[in-house]
């Protein structure tokens, strides 16, 4: 590198990105329901409605941003979505006694595969993209095996978590305000957060700045694993029972990667936050709820998805000048 | 230090070469001593046209791996060409080789697509190809309407079943195999009669040097997708031909792709492997398959022993190149 | 006086080499201890076992009189030692005083006290001078300015012991008086500095001891009057600084080869020169005076958005490197393991590179011009020292890799060589070799264009000296030209930019 190659200025002054996205999300939503008459989408409950659409894809994706700001990345999700939805239904089988143990029982699972994508990709050295890539196979593929023994639904009682509510704020969204609150507080108060941004940022430096890498990014994988655990609990309240192909049909690994970068933190780690990933998110809920209005069938949705997340993540990576493979 | 240049060395491909052969020649062993009868040539040259597919796309993913990047679209291109196949053909078997041309061309603009957008929109291919995948597959549905339709005429599925008898010395002689012999071939020669191979691997080491060196980086790239398009086109073709048409023909063939070429030695990320880390690699893989098979484990397992492979390769070549710095 | 840091009877084997053998290193409190080596010597071992990054096969460590044992950088910067390494370990997206703090964050219960870092960071920088704003983002910042910034970090720690690995290798003149000054300063404090250079006036300019290692042994360690520049050199490879820059041509220049007029982008104005056959025209200039992106514009790499490039006689556009390799024009970036290698390939690869990416897309790639032999008498005739060429070239060392990118050109026939940094972390008898073969280069007809921000190398190799400041060629040295002559020009000093006026 030459020395004196030229260098970014100063952060560009500006809305924010994540300000930015919710503002183009709602307005596309708002055209869509003006353009097609369901003004009845604009209502309270609409609205409701659609950031209830958020509740899935922005759990998972909270957590993706913890390993993408570490400098990782989590493919697992999606398998690891998909075996906590059929394995909370699998313990409840009904009985509300079993909640509290189903949800202990499903964290434990997450915990478990947490630490071992952290550990292959911290102590392993393995590429992050091939460690879960991985454990995501063996995880779909155990699942897929032993799903005819693994049958059940959760408790009635459990599924308020999906449908009942709090002065007309479902559950659902209270969890994922709460929780994203709360990582956007850890991100930026605390300790962790900072080492996150550290390791991410230029991992040898941290090392050498006596940072315990290894550490960090392992933390990382967990918290990433527990928030995949948690989209898996809500998705199983809301199916009453899960199947091994639900995180795999939400696409929720790519479109949690997506979302995040789209909010503005880079692949490379080290540079962004939870309210560009939850501006991203909303932008996927609002075309999803956008689709829905227009009448896009669902195969053509799926190519619309496809097409949108590789034209939202070139609006970011179009400007690097560095190679990408 | 000795300062007498040897004439030439191949032993580091020549130890690659072997770690895929042998692997695969254990595996083969394992099957013979359980079935006996695999022994025979024609049961081998049955296993090769089951074969024929994987190894195929091994090939085409293996140039995109020697730039550095992944092709995860292959599996849902070659759904695509079953599925368009049986709509465009209808039974009318004098239409089969310009629906065959017409089939390569959708194939090569996928290819197409997934280069550009990788080279010159800087998205990692990991997200471009699944953004396509998404994408191809949607479309695949949305055109087949979610179900098979229309028909394969027999002188389009002779190309995956057709097997010449009475052949001298080998007994039987099945098409697939005279197609998996030319196809090699001429990926080989890409690779070492062309100086295409070596500017895939300098791509694939260090983008940024070769194109300071003057190598055409982008076309390069793009190149390697179109390959690998073209080998998933192949690859369904022949699938058609031996298990008819079916809406999730091609699913997860692209992972199967990326493992069968780590099995054989290349490198993910780019810089290293050699066209004999795909051949050899596709037939351990499937090999291994039969083997699960013929021990009786469940087909869902298959996915659980690729996530095993993919790690375990990865991490064997880390923890060589840690003992030997 | 009890030494601040003590290291005896140290040894360090690898696989295959023997790193360092039973050296024996001090230093005091408040004493500048320069160490110099050849790359290789083990200087950078010593300062990572030192650094808690690798543990010594023997010897010990004592840090005033105490025994230490590291198994963690941590531990080390725990014990004191601070190192500032070649390489920043910054992060470029968080700002300064996050940066000063990483790692050592001030937090209660992991909770972040973000007030009392910015206060704390602001004195810091107060204290070593810097007018940094604490909370601006590092990639704000210059190189000079983030050098500063690592040292505010050293300086957090409180750090008895300070290591400066090549500290002013990514400096330019100025940033380097900065720095200097800044050590002095420290030193008053009772901070021990460790001082690892290959720059000699630096290192007799503030060294109150050296020591010299070679091949992982100690020559001697003495006080820096009885250390004088000839005696280090020859003690570091055993030969005279004499025979080091090749003599100049014979002959006068020829034709212009290379003109550029009104070469104008983002970050130079107005630029004009010519090279002509037989010349090595040096470009020098501060750190963000433009002279790399000079580099980078003749090579298509950043082009000139406006102005004209001819070469023989007629007029080029040089868009993308691709364009500029088949004008031929060559180029040795300044970072060899990022921009000039691909580390994985093997020698003959690299070297032929260029050629097998010229070709036509169908050509064998053992083909003719392509064939190992052919190339192999290539790589033995630059001296390029390899086992065997079909190794990976990454196992070379720095000085073989340059040459070896150097016959990458050589074989692709480039007429103009433009190098940026040729010497950079190279040893000293890889360098002489490197001006030797530059000088043949332009003796055969052929022209150069060398930026470096290392004035000694320019005025030993170059013809003439382009200086930069700004972005616009402020003047122009011929051979003979001084430092002094350049430092003047380089920071803008000269009235009248003369601009250069070639027929």
């Amino acid at each position: 590198m030459t020395t004196d190659a030229a260098k970014p200025g100063p952060a560009r002054s500006g809305l924010p990105i994540s300000i930015l996205l919710a503002g183009l999300s709602i307005g596309f939503f708002v055209v869509v329901a003006l353009a097609t008459g369901e003004v009845s989408q604009l209502s309270g409950q609409g609205i409701v409605g659609l950031l209830q659409r958020m509740v899935a894809l922005g759990l998972v994706s909270i957590g993706q941003t913890f390993v993408i700001l570490v400098g990782s990345i989590d493919l697992s999700v999606a398998a690891l979505i998909s075996a906590v939805a059929v394995l909370a239904s699998h313990i409840m089988q009904g009985d509300p006694a079993m909640i509290l143990p189903a949800i202990l029982i499903c964290l434990g699972l997450c915990l478990a595969v947490g630490l071992v994508n952290g550990a292959l990709v911290a102590y392993g050295g393995i590429n992050p993209l091939i460690a879960t890539l991985g454990t995501g196979l063996i995880i779909q593929g155990v699942l897929a095996a032993s799903f005819g023994v693994l049958q059940g639904a959760v408790a009635r009682e459990f599924q308020v978590i999906a449908y009942g509510g709090l002065l007309g704020v479902p559950y659902s969204l209270l969890l994922l305000a709460v929780l994203s609150l709360a990582a956007g507080f850890v991100l930026d108060r605390t300790l962790f957060g900072a080492r996150i941004y550290a390791v991410g940022g230029n991992p040898d430096g941290a090392r050498l700045a006596g940072i315990r890498t290894e550490r960090v990014t392992l933390s990382a994988h967990v918290v990433a694993s527990l928030f995949a655990g948690a989209s898996g609990l809500y998705l199983a309240a809301r199916l009453q029972s899960g199947t091994p192909w639900i995180g795999r049909d939400g696409i929720y690994d790519l479109e949690s990667i997506a979302v995040t970068v789209i909010g503005g933190t880079i692949l490379a780690g080290g540079k962004g936050g939870v309210a560009g990933t939850l501006a991203g998110v909303l932008l996927f809920a609002s075309l999803d709820a956008g689709f829905n209005m227009l009448g896009v069938d669902a195969f053509l949705k799926q190519v619309l998805r496809g097409a949108i997340v590789i034209a939202a993540v070139a609006v970011h990576a179009i400007r690097t000048k560095e190679h990408v493979a | 230090m000795t300062t007498v240049p040897l004439p030439s060395s191949r032993r580091a491909a020549g130890i690659a070469l072997n770690a895929g052969l042998v692997i695969f020649v254990v595996l083969y062993a394992a099957i013979a001593l359980l079935q006996p009868n695999y022994l025979e040539p024609g049961l081998f040259m049955n296993f090769l046209r089951r074969a024929a597919p994987l190894l195929i796309l091994a090939c085409g993913q293996l140039y995109v791996i020697l730039t550095g990047g992944f092709d995860l679209s292959m599996g849902a291109v070659a759904t695509l060409v079953v599925l368009a196949a049986s709509i465009l053909i209808n039974g009318d078997p004098d239409a089969t080789w310009a629906v065959i041309g017409t089939l390569y061309v959708m194939g090569i603009a996928v290819g197409l697509v997934n280069g550009l957008v990788v080279a010159f929109l800087k998205v990692p291919s990991i997200i471009t190809t699944l953004g396509t995948m998404l994408l191809v597959n949607g479309l695949a549905l949305a055109w087949s309407g979610g179900a098979a339709r229309g028909d394969l005429p027999d002188n389009f599925r002779n190309l995956g079943r057709l097997v010449w008898r009475g052949v001298p010395v080998i007994g039987t002689l099945p098409l697939a195999v005279v197609v998996i012999a030319g196809f090699v071939a001429l990926a080989w020669w890409g690779l070492n009669g062309t100086v295409y191979g070596k500017r895939a691997l300098a791509v694939g080491d260090n983008p940024r040097a070769a194109e300071l060196a003057g190598t055409p980086v982008a076309v390069t790239r793009i190149l390697a997708f179109v390959v690998s398009a073209v080998s998933a086109v192949t690859a369904g073709i022949l699938l058609g031909g031996f298990s008819g048409v079916s809406v999730n023909a091609g699913e997860g063939l692209e992972l199967q792709a990326i493992a069968a070429c780590v099995i054989g030695g290349a490198q993910l990320l780019g810089g290293r492997g050699s066209i004999w880390s795909a051949v050899f690699g596709a037939l351990s893989l499937f090999a291994l398959f039969t083997l699960l098979n013929i021990l009786g484990l469940p087909q869902a397992l298959r996915d659980s022993i690729q996530g095993l492979i993919l790690i375990a390769a990865v991490g064997a070549s880390m923890w060589r190149s840690r003992k030997r710095n | 006086m009890t030494a601040a840091l003590s290291m005896s009877g140290i040894s360090k084997a690898f696989p295959g080499v023997r790193a360092l053998d039973n050296v024996d290193f001090d230093c005091l409190p408040g004493e500048v201890h320069a160490i110099c080596g050849e790359n290789g010597a083990g200087k950078s071992t010593l300062m990572k076992i030192l650094g808690g990054s690798y543990r010594p096969d023997a010897g010990t460590i004592q840090l005033a009189g105490t025994t230490v044992h590291f198994t963690h950088p941590r531990q080390a910067a725990e014990a004191g030692i601070s190192i500032i390494h070649q390489e920043l370990s910054l992060l470029p997206h968080r700002t300064v005083a996050e940066n000063i703090f990483m790692g050592r964050e001030i937090a209660r219960r992991g909770l972040l006290d973000k007030a009392a870092m910015r206060r704390k960071a602001a004195q810091l920088l107060g204290r070593i001078g810097a007018e940094i704003d604490p909370q601006a983002l590092v990639s704000s910042l210059s190189i000079a300015m983030q050098q500063l910034v690592e040292i505010a970090k050293a300086l957090l720690l409180d750090a008895r012991i300070i290591v400066m690995d090549e500290p002013t290798a990514a400096l330019d003149e100025r940033g380097s008086r900065t720095l200097l000054t800044l050590v002095q300063n420290l030193r008053r404090e009772g901070v021990s500095i460790v001082y690892i250079s290959h720059r000699m006036p630096e290192v007799m300019a503030i060294a109150d001891r050296i020591t010299i290692l070679k091949d992982g042994k100690k020559v001697w360690t003495r006080p820096r009057d009885a250390a004088p520049v000839g005696e280090i050199v020859r003690a570091m490879v055993g030969r005279d600084l004499d025979d080091f820059y090749p003599a100049p041509p014979s002959s006068p220049p020829g034709a212009a080869l290379l003109a550029v007029q009104d070469g104008t982008n983002a970050a130079v104005q107005d630029v004009a020169f010519t090279v002509r056959a037989g010349e090595i025209v040096g470009v020098a200039g501060l750190e963000d005076s433009g002279k790399g992106a000079l580099a980078q514009a003749l090579v298509g790499d950043a082009p000139f958005s406006s102005g004209t490039i001819t070469l023989r006689g007629k007029p080029v556009t040089l868009r993308a490197p691709r364009q500029a390799t088949a004008a031929g024009i060559g180029y040795l970036p300044g970072d060899r393991k990022r921009e000039g290698l691909a580390l994985h390939q093997s020698v003959r690869d690299n070297a032929l590179l260029t050629l097998r990416s010229m070709a036509g897309l169908l050509a064998r790639p053992q083909g003719g011009a392509f064939a190992s032999n052919v190339i192999d008498g290539k790589l033995r005739e630059m001296d390029v020292r390899a086992a065997d060429f079909g190794q990976e070239i990454g196992t070379l060392s720095g000085g073989n890799q340059q040459k070896a990118i150097i016959v990458r050109w050589l074989a692709q026939a480039s007429d103009i060589l433009v190098f940026v940094e040729p010497t950079r972390g190279i040893d000293i008898a890889a360098k002489a070799a490197i001006y030797e073969t530059m000088r043949s280069f332009a003796d055969s007809g052929r022209g150069i264009v060398v930026v470096s921000s290392d004035m000694p190398e320019l005025i030993g190799v170059a013809d003439r000296i382009l200086v930069m400041h700004r972005g616009r060629i402020s003047g122009e040295l011929p051979r003979g030209a001084s430092e002094e002559d350049i430092m003047h020009l380089a920071l803008g000093l000269a009235d009248q930019p003369h601009r250069e006026v070639h027929a």
